[in-house]
């Protein structure tokens, strides 16, 4: 291996001591030295100036120069130049002042040999090295502590500060001085020092990382947001010896953070608005399609029960002549002329049906209590109950409110619904009537109603409820069972007018009427209309 | 006791002599049948009817129309007119107690007992 070659700066005034380190350095092995020799401290202190050495070996006492005061001056001017004291027996105190103040060695002439000199040398070199980079890293590491734009401390196993950089310093508006060996209770309320404490000694007694995001308090006494980062800090074998901490605001994220929140929730609210109104869209469709089709069903209706009253009459006409000229004659007879009345008065509720289906009817309301309209109406089918062995139940509420109601239209539909629920038991069964009123939480439509005056959402809905115990309406005739001549009654039973006339009375009254089954069996008739306004 | 004199008027011809048929029946009743609206008025005069039974939808002239025309005419305007018509509805006309617009009604289809009723309440004796 090629020997180093090192530039040595000798400065001695003794021709004897100069030779003789000469002669020293000249057996050493492991590196050339190539000795520039200077004999005053002005010279070398020129030379140290001009010339890049390795290393310095100086006397402290010299012609212009004595002691102390010469290493200090050289090392002045040249700080990183490694430099080895070269001291008498006399003078050893004053070189252990200088390796204290710099001086990387100092050797003591006259105990001196080749190799203790090399090894003293090479060392030097090594050190002011080691030293530097040493330097520099901390320097490095400094400059990101005190520029990052964190707050960092560090304390120890008593809660005590023991470093803080200076944005923590200026936040806690405190020199260093004043925070080092102080608490958090010196600075913050005991509510939040306390906090601060109990996660210092999770950190501590877990030995881990520790992160959160907690309150503080800005230097204008504002309430911030951090994000805290506490990490165990050890000593080198392992032992813990206190907190370091990191900690940085986040209040404007965290405000940032609420408003998208916000924007958000609004979003969705705006969203589900949005979807409601497209259903609500969708249903007024519906329901304008279904108004258009009931109205021209409507008026054809009303064309044909008027065309088909002329013959009736013409028929009843006949019919009440025969009864007269041949109605006692005959038994057989008379059966005959019986079972046309009965068709005409057939055709004729057939016919009645359809106009009042069709017509646009005026309603006479008045102010009625809906539980007396009800019981009223319930006299009608006291003789088809009894006949058909149904019981009755009825739960009328008890402080309903009055509606504004037309009463025989509401009593037509009421007997309209009994009825219907009398022939969907014919092996008998229970009728359960009930009414009650309850708040409006979302808006109805009805199809085939073009109506505005709805029940909206804070109004006050008076509810009938016919429920019976039948065999409830299949799946597929749900969707027509309001469509003009649907029945599923036999013929002579059911006109197919009831439910559709019902539900237009209804409608005309601003409510609705409703029909499906129920879970536990049997269907479910509900009007629902509304509470009387002064 | 004379037979009181009833003025058909109502352009469905079956129906009207049916109707005759019905009431000429009873022995208590002299029935005219008129099925051209536009002659009512003539046939009233000549007739001199106890009372009118007057269909309301018919072409040309309505019934309205016509019971104007004998209200109008000072002979006629004490003769009681009843409208037998399909263009009211049964609840209706017992709702008003027979009445509506001022005059008596009856919604067909009717039976001869009610239209006979009717006659009974309202013509002249």
């Amino acid at each position: 291996m090629e020997p180093v070659s090192i530039k040595v700066l000798l400065l001695e005034d003794k021709p004897g001591d100069a030779r003789l380190l000469c002669e020293y350095l000249a057996e050493v092995t492991s590196a050339l030295f190539d000795v520039e020799h200077v004999t005053t401290l002005a010279q070398a202190l020129e030379r140290a100036v001009t010339e890049k050495h390795d290393v310095a070996l100086t006397d402290l006492s010299l012609p212009d120069s004595f002691g102390l005061e010469t290493f200090r001056r050289f090392h002045a001017q040249a700080p990183r130049l490694p430099t080895i004291i070269l001291s008498g027996r006399d003078d050893e105190t004053t070189a252990v002042t200088a390796v204290r103040e710099g001086a990387q060695d100092y050797l003591v002439k006259g105990r001196l040999d080749a190799h203790s000199l090399g090894r003293s040398i090479t060392y030097a070199i090594e050190r002011q090295r080691a030293e530097e980079k040493m330097a520099a890293s901390e320097a490095f590491y400094h400059s990101l502590v005190e520029n990052l734009p964190q707050n960092i401390f560090r304390k120890d196993l008593n809660e005590r500060f023991t470093f803080a950089n200076q944005r923590f310093c200026a936040l806690l508006g405190r020199s260093l001085d004043q925070i080092i060996n102080k608490t958090d209770f010196d600075f913050y309320p005991s509510e939040l020092a306390s906090k601060y404490q109990r996660d210092d000694r999770t950190v501590i007694q877990s030995g881990r990382i520790f992160e959160t995001v907690e309150e503080n308090i800005s230097p204008i006494g504002e309430k911030i947001y951090v994000q805290v980062v506490k990490t165990p800090v050890f000593d080198p074998k392992g032992r813990i010896l206190g907190t370091q901490c990191i900690f940085w605001d986040i209040t404007e994220r965290q405000r940032w953070e609420q408003r998208l929140q916000q924007a958000n929730s609004e979003l969705a609210r705006s969203e589900a608005a949005l979807r409601r109104s497209h259903a609500e869209l969708k249903a007024a469709q519906l329901q304008l399609i279904q108004a258009e089709k009931m109205e021209s069903i409507g008026t054809l209706a009303a064309g044909v029960a008027h065309e088909v009253k002329n013959p009736l009459a013409i028929l009843m006409m006949g019919v009440n002549f025969l009864t007269r000229r041949l109605g006692e004659s005959d038994e057989s007879v008379a059966t005959v002329i019986k079972e046309m009345r009965e068709a005409i008065a057939r055709a004729d509720t057939i016919t009645r049906g359809l106009l009042e289906f069709s017509a646009k009817q005026q309603l006479a309301v008045t102010r009625q209590d809906l539980n007396g309209v009800v019981e009223e109406s319930l006299k009608l089918i006291r003789h088809e109950l009894k006949e058909k062995r149904i019981s009755l139940e009825l739960r009328l509420a008890a402080h309903l409110p009055p509606a504004l109601i037309d009463k025989t239209s509401i009593q037509q539909v009421l007997v309209n619904l009994y009825m219907n629920a009398i022939h969907a038991m014919p092996s008998g069964g229970a009728l359960t009537v009930c009414t009650y009123s309850r708040e409006m939480t979302e808006t109805t439509f009805s199809e085939g109603s073009r109506k505005s005056d709805h029940l909206w959402i804070g109004d006050t809905a008076l509810i009938i409820e016919v429920d019976d115990t039948g065999t409830g309406i299949p799946q597929e005739s749900l969707a027509k069972i309001f469509d003009p001549f649907f029945t599923t009654k036999p013929t002579g039973v059911g006109t197919g007018l009831g439910l559709p006339v019902s539900k237009k009375i209804i409608e005309l009254h601003g409510g609705t009427l409703d029909v499906r089954n129920r879970p536990d069996g049997g269907a479910r008739a509900t009007i629902m209309l509304r509470e009387a306004k002064d | 006791m004379g037979k009181k004199r009833i003025l058909v008027v109502d352009d469905e011809k079956s129906f009207t002599s049916l109707l005759k048929l019905n009431l000429e029946e009873t022995g208590h009743y002299d029935v005219r049948v008129e099925n051209w609206p536009e002659d009512a008025l003539a046939a009233a005069k000549e007739f001199k009817p106890d009372l009118v039974l007057l269909d309301i939808i018919m072409p040309r002239l309505p019934g309205g129309n016509v019971a104007a025309q004998i209200k109008n005419d000072p002979h006629l305007k004490q003769t009681p007119i009843v409208f037998l018509t399909a263009a009211v509805r049964k609840h209706q006309v017992e709702e008003n107690d027979g009445i509506i617009c001022d005059f008596p009604c009856l919604a067909k289809p009717a039976t001869v007992e009610t239209i006979i009723e009717m006659i009974e309440k309202h013509a002249r004796k």
